[in-house]
């Protein structure tokens, strides 16, 4: 009798299902641990009582041997102040991003152009043609940028600064770019206000050594890296950030060389506060008092 | 010719295969956004907050202040408009500041019944909406101030979500 040829075994299929039971037991479990979103705080010292006094007193005379620093913000610019005196003026032009929930895309405009939009009741206009809802677009609001200007003088409207950033994705920009010098990438813009990037401002490529704000960030370009640069509108808060990093560096040795007050008007967003809070706290500034202009 | 009957003479076993493939990319993400230490802070409803490079994380649960576009609230309880606040002249919010000190008298007898000192200043985090305008902001920090919490802390959100 021929031999019977054995049929190879069908492979048995690991049995999954205990398997599947813990999955199913994890899954909710992580998922009542998981942030999707972390928060965190900022540590603000209460406004000084000198600020808050409304008498008619004057003021004392300030100490020769502080520094007395602070921040200002207007509606127009930024200041720095030390010691009674005060540093020229960062203009700059406010533009809201805003990340659209018909199309999910982030569009950009002038304060002046939504508030126009708005008034004419009609909310700003999303990429894909819809308008946001003119009651709640603010809650669209991704971020408040301050497109910083150069201007030569007061009647002059500026025309927007352009630098070479380092971005993530989405044409968003995150660290700007300085050179050897510490000076940025940057180049004035052309066109009406500037809004057109200067064909002279070029990407750096690999191999390029650049740095950013933060320090012992020098470093050669990666090519990976390189063609993610993008160009984008100085930000007023990097100039500002970069002028404090120098004075916190100059100072140092005076007793309150970590002290900073930032100085507001009523109608400033909290946004531009904390933004500004950020900046002075990178660049060493550990005490952070708040106080309103002309209060 | 006739059409052939299909056969279905043995069971078609249930393949688990594709459904553990998904369950493991889900336990991937889920151990990725996994936050051991727990947040002692959650967001408020009704407003966004502003992003920060901050990275610090509170001590301990504070009382929480929460100036939304239409409430200032004090451990979730309305206390007065956000409205009312802006157009108010002085700089103290009377509503808030009488709930605020009843808040600090029992948080300070409290203290003295577990046999801590009382007159350590009280820490409070107060959450605002971005957009709020900084006269609002400035009020509720004074009267938090004027109340006996002057350790003040802003909640914000990580950038990029806490990443690296």
């Amino acid at each position: 009798m021929a031999k019977e040829i054995k049929k190879p075994a069908r492979p048995e299929e690991p049995d999954l299902l205990p398997a599947m039971g813990l999955f199913t037991i994890l899954i909710p479990m992580l998922l009542s641990m998981t942030a999707f979103q972390k928060l965190a705080i900022v540590e603000v010292n209460l406004p000084e009582r000198s600020m808050m006094n409304m008498s008619d007193e004057p003021p004392p005379e300030p100490d020769q041997q502080s520094l007395n620093l602070s921040l200002a913000i207007t509606s127009d610019y930024l200041v720095i102040g030390a010691r009674g005196g005060f540093q020229p003026n960062v203009f700059f032009k406010e533009m809201w991003t805003f990340r659209c929930k018909s199309d999910a895309q982030l569009i950009t405009y002038s304060t002046e152009d939504v508030k126009a939009s708005v008034d004419a009741g009609k909310g700003p206009k999303c990429k894909d043609g819809k308008e946001m809802d003119v009651e709640k677009y603010m809650y669209e609001i991704e971020t408040i940028e301050l497109w910083a200007l150069e201007k030569t003088s007061d009647e002059d409207p500026g025309r927007v600064i352009w630098a070479v950033y380092s971005s993530q994705g989405e044409n968003v920009p995150d660290s700007v770019f300085v050179d050897g010098n510490n000076s940025f990438l940057a180049v004035t813009g052309e066109g009406m206000m500037g809004l057109t990037p200067p064909p002279s401002l070029k990407k750096p490529g690999a191999g390029v050594a650049v740095a950013t704000l933060a320090e012992n960030s020098a470093r050669k370009l990666k090519p990976e890296n390189a063609a993610k640069n993008i160009i984008y509108p100085l930000s007023a808060y990097d100039l500002i950030a970069k002028d404090l990093i120098a004075i916190h560096t100059q100072f140092i040795d005076l007793d309150d060389a970590d002290n900073i007050i930032v100085v507001a008007n009523d109608d400033t967003q909290f946004d531009k506060i904390i933004s500004l809070m950020d900046r002075a706290k990178a660049a060493g500034f550990t005490k952070v008092n708040l106080a309103k202009l002309g209060g | 010719m006739a059409r052939k009957p299909r056969k279905y003479g043995e069971d078609v076993p249930f393949s688990l295969t594709s459904m553990m493939d998904m369950m493991t990319i889900i336990l991937v993400f889920m151990i990725k956004n996994i936050d051991a230490e727990g947040q002692l802070v959650t967001q408020a409803e009704n407003l966004i907050l502003p992003v920060s490079t901050s990275r610090v994380q509170p001590k301990e649960v504070s009382l929480t202040v929460i100036v939304d576009n239409n409430y200032v609230l004090v451990d979730n309880g309305k206390v007065i408009t956000t409205e009312e606040v802006l157009k108010q002249e002085d700089l103290l919010v009377a509503s808030m500041d009488s709930v605020l000190k009843e808040r600090r008298q029992t948080e300070q007898e409290h203290a003295l019944k577990m046999g801590l000192p009382a007159d350590e200043p009280g820490n409070i985090i107060v959450q605002i909406d971005k957009n709020i305008p900084y006269d609002a902001m400035y009020k509720v920090m004074a009267t938090c101030g004027f109340a006996g919490y002057t350790n003040i802390a802003f909640a914000v959100s990580m950038k990029n979500g806490g990443e690296e």
